[in-house]
């Protein structure tokens, strides 16, 4: 009896013992460039860190212009997490003014870049044995113009292509990134990373395993996609679909009349089913191609940004199901 | 005994710019029908009471009275300076403009009106140019362009504010004669002139101005060698150390 | 030849309502655009560009992403500039271009303040402006309302109006309709902005009110001539920048715009009013 009861105070001191440190620890303030990362920072960081998200829920990191507020919050944090490949043109003057000093992970180091999207409205991939690190290391610290993308003499392959994350394995790199970034930041929660970020991967291998699947049910013909701007590259090649966009990677472009009519063509060429459009671009646009061309509104696809907590794509699994949902639903007529 | 009421009447009057009097205490009636020049050195005011006459400016204290004039029944030539001469309108359309009060803002133009418009340009002689636009034209030549335009408004009361300035003598003897026509219909004008033989030849009352009226009559009694004197010794500029003047009104325009 | 010119309208809906959609701009917005010059005011098509934004702000703070919302509170904001600035223009020594910069600096600042409030950086005034290439009915109905609107109303305050900017205080001294003219006038001057930002984007919009006045100084000599001019010049270009835009795929607003520019140019060299190359080959004078 009395060893039973010391057991049990034994055990309960053990475990207010081990959840301490936990508690008393400061949680790691971490912010991330925008909400995809943010989310996959928090599935990973779980308890231990403090997440503030840049570019919120339907913002666009594109046209993003930084506030005094955002570099106060930089300037407080531990890690910084940003996807790199030219997509936050406005992130190094940010972290100048704002004087960071903290850990920073690229998201998309050790992922094989892609181009943007040529003249003929098709997409060509980026030279496979080019240095990945060259990217790595370009990817942030790099002259930026506004729109994000890198300047002219530093790459000689054309515009690349940041939306690696709409390819789940890619997303899969990018976890183990913001891991190593957060067991870099707080060696002392590695464990509780590894673990965490174990369980995460395995959901996103799970979910890339039915993306596949899905998409690959599609009829063959059925595989093109329309939407109004590039955002969809890795995810076209991927799980096998075409992209064509009257838009080119940014949304600040504006379409030419000889793009919209060759999309128009095609679309009647070869009855492609549906139009999709975006949650951060206005949608006249491929309203209007829609009703030119009889390709229907497929519905709204999440590129660049998740939606707000009650709608229907909060986080970067959810985004994926719904994407995965809507493109099915309107290409598989 | 005067038989019918004055065109303007002055009580009193002061105006001026940010509480400075331009024009300071001047009391006084101008006859219906009168032909007065009005005569000072520069900064005596003269524009100023013009200006207030049209009703741009209000006074500083005391009354001015236009005895049941409309404005629309006043006819103010400005200094030309502050009309756009760049605009690209035709002589004719400039002319024409003074129609209004006939037109409206939106009547329509009849061959009658077009024939009165012409008869102006006649009297001014400038219908070989009624299609130029008026940047086209010289300094005399847009003045009489003016003087077409005031003819055609039939106004009771005529101001003309430096009319010859930078005229040729050819175009100051039309437009007097033109000024004496009006004289004779019975039309009052008032007219701010720096040529003193000018107005000796032509204008049978005088008002000399510095600030105050130094005299006001008859023309031979006003620009007297002493009254001349006084005048040129006048000091335009405006005192920034001046006390709050000691006679005063409340102001009122009739 | 005629072909090539005359198929891609054929082929395509969207050729074709820009066309009309160019066509009705290019009647409305070209006579604003020469009597705003006329004032000295050329600029004001680009500032109204900004001064919308915090009517299109509290729209979209009051209804979120909605176009009519937007729209409507740009139009308010822009009017209540455009008035305010001819207000204070004509009653205090402020003189209407600096008086225009005053308020829409102004106005500028409050939208920018009310949308970071929101939290969300959504680019307000990229959604509210559109494009030509994607004029739905609603857009193409209210281009051609505002259209026929604004023609019906400054044919019957042209000779007020033409009289208020060459010799104001003329009209003042024979008229009542001095400030009501002018008050008109801001109205459709916003009005033609906000519906032209709308349906074709910034640059469009301010581009084919004034790019085509500038270049008919060169043509005529009264402001008649000049509107006349400026209509025919708009629609010529977009017809132009509708197809190159297609031909050599670049984007159609730009094109549309530097077809106005190269008008301009060409304009300034030959230009039977004033064109530079005329006064540097002049013909031998007249006998009188």
């Amino acid at each position: 009896m009395r060893h039973r009861f010391t057991a049990c105070l034994g055990a309960a001191l053990l475990v207010l013992g081990v959840s301490m440190p936990a508690h008393a620890a400061d949680k790691l303030k971490t912010v991330a460039s925008f909400s995809i990362l943010g989310d996959m920072v928090k599935n990973v960081g779980g308890d231990r860190v403090d997440v503030v998200t840049l570019v919120g829920p339907n913002g666009d990191a594109h046209v993003f212009r930084p506030t005094p507020a955002d570099a106060k919050t930089l300037a407080k944090a531990d890690l910084l997490v940003v996807n790199g490949l030219g997509f936050e043109g406005w992130m190094e003057r940010l972290e100048k003014s704002s004087g960071f000093d903290g850990q920073t992970a690229v998201a998309s180091k050790g992922v094989t870049p892609l181009k943007m999207i040529d003249e003929d409205g098709y997409r060509d991939e980026a030279e496979a044995d080019h240095d990945d690190h060259d990217h790595d290391d370009h990817a942030k610290g790099e002259d930026h113009d506004d729109r994000g993308e890198l300047a002219a003499g530093h790459h000689h392959h054309g515009d690349i292509d940041p939306h690696a994350w709409q390819d789940l394995a890619n997303g899969e790199i990018y976890v183990v990134n913001i891991r190593d970034g957060l067991i870099a930041a707080d060696p002392e929660g590695k464990a509780v990373y590894e673990a965490n970020a174990e369980k995460y991967l395995a959901a996103l291998k799970a979910e890339n395993k039915v993306v596949k699947a899905t998409m690959a049910a599609l009829p063959k013909d059925h595989r093109r996609l329309i939407t109004s701007h590039d955002a969809f590259g890795y995810f076209a090649k991927a799980y096998g679909l075409e992209i064509l966009a009257p838009e080119a990677a940014s949304t600040e472009d504006e379409p030419s009349a000889q793009d919209v009519a060759n999309i128009i063509r095609q679309i009647r060429k070869d009855k492609i089913p549906a139009v999709f459009l975006e949650n951060i671009t206005n949608p006249k646009l491929l309203e209007q191609i829609s009703k030119e061309s009889g390709a229907k509104i497929g519905g709204t696809l999440y590129s660049d940004a998740l939606s707000g907590k009650d709608s229907t794509a909060p986080t970067y699994l959810d985004m994926f199901k719904h994407n995965v949902e809507t493109l099915n639903a309107g290409l598989s007529s | 005994m005067k038989t019918h009421a004055p065109a303007i009447s002055f009580h009193n009057l002061t105006l001026g710019y940010d509480r400075h009097p331009a024009v300071h205490h001047i009391t006084g009636e101008v006859e219906r029908g009168d032909l007065l020049a009005i005569v000072g050195s520069n900064g005596a005011g003269k524009s100023t009471l013009l200006k207030a006459i049209v009703g741009e400016l209000k006074p500083l204290s005391g009354r001015l009275d236009l005895h049941g004039s409309d404005k629309r029944e006043i006819a103010y030539l400005p200094q030309v300076v502050e009309i756009d001469r760049s605009f690209p309108i035709s002589v004719f359309d400039c002319v024409s403009m003074g129609l209004w009060h006939e037109t409206g803002a939106f009547g329509g133009f009849d061959r009658a009106a077009e024939a009165h418009v012409f008869e102006a340009l006649e009297a001014v002689n400038l219908v070989g140019l009624a299609g130029r636009p008026v940047g086209a034209l010289s300094g005399g030549q847009f003045q009489r362009v003016l003087f077409a335009r005031l003819l055609l408004q039939d106004a009771k009361i005529i101001l003309l504010d430096e009319p010859f300035r930078a005229v040729d003598t050819k175009t100051i003897a039309d437009l007097i004669q033109l000024i004496e026509l009006w004289h004779g219909e019975g039309r009052t004008v008032l007219a701010v002139l720096h040529d003193i033989d000018l107005v000796r030849a032509h204008f049978p009352s005088t008002l000399l101005l510095a600030r105050e009226p130094l005299a006001w009559g008859e023309t031979p009694t006003v620009l007297t060698p002493v009254n001349l004197d006084r005048s040129r010794q006048f000091n335009e500029s405006f005192d920034a150390a001046a006390p709050v003047c000691a006679q005063d009104e409340t102001a009122e325009i009739a | 030849m005629i072909d090539a010119l005359v198929q891609p309208f054929i082929e395509f809906a969207f050729m074709r309502r820009a066309l009309v959609g160019s066509l009705a701009i290019s009647l409305t917005a070209p006579p604003i655009g020469v009597l705003l010059m006329l004032r000295r005011m050329s600029l004001m098509g680009d500032a109204m560009g900004h001064a919308i934004l915090p009517g299109a702000a509290i729209g979209y703070l009051l209804a979120g992403l909605s176009l009519f919302a937007m729209s409507l509170g740009g139009f308010a904001a822009g009017l209540a500039v455009a008035m305010a600035a001819g207000l204070v223009a004509r009653s205090t020594v402020i003189r209407e271009d600096a008086s225009l910069a005053g308020f829409y600096l102004l106005s500028l600042s409050l939208g920018v303040m009310l949308v970071s409030i929101r939290g969300s950086n959504v680019d307000l005034l990229h959604v509210l402006f559109g494009s030509v290439l994607a004029l739905d009915d609603a857009a193409l109905l209210l281009v051609a309302a505002i259209a026929s609107v604004s023609l019906v109303t400054l044919a019957v305050i042209y000779r007020p109006l033409v009289l208020e900017c060459f010799d104001p205080h003329f009209l003042r001294s024979v008229s009542r309709w001095s400030s009501p003219t002018h008050l008109i006038f801001l109205v459709l001057v916003v009005l033609n902005l906000v519906a032209g930002f709308q349906a074709l984007g910034t640059l469009m919009a301010v581009g084919i009110m004034l790019l085509p006045a500038i270049s008919a100084r060169f043509w005529a000599d009264d402001a008649a001539g000049m509107i006349g001019v400026s209509m025919v010049a708009a629609f010529a270009s977009s017809l132009i920048g509708l197809l190159f835009s297609y031909y050599v795929n670049v984007p159609t607003g730009p094109a549309v715009i530097l077809a106005c520019g190269a008008f301009y140019l060409a304009s300034m060299l030959v230009g039977i009013r004033g064109g530079v190359l005329w006064r540097l080959m002049p013909a031998k004078h007249l006998e009188a």
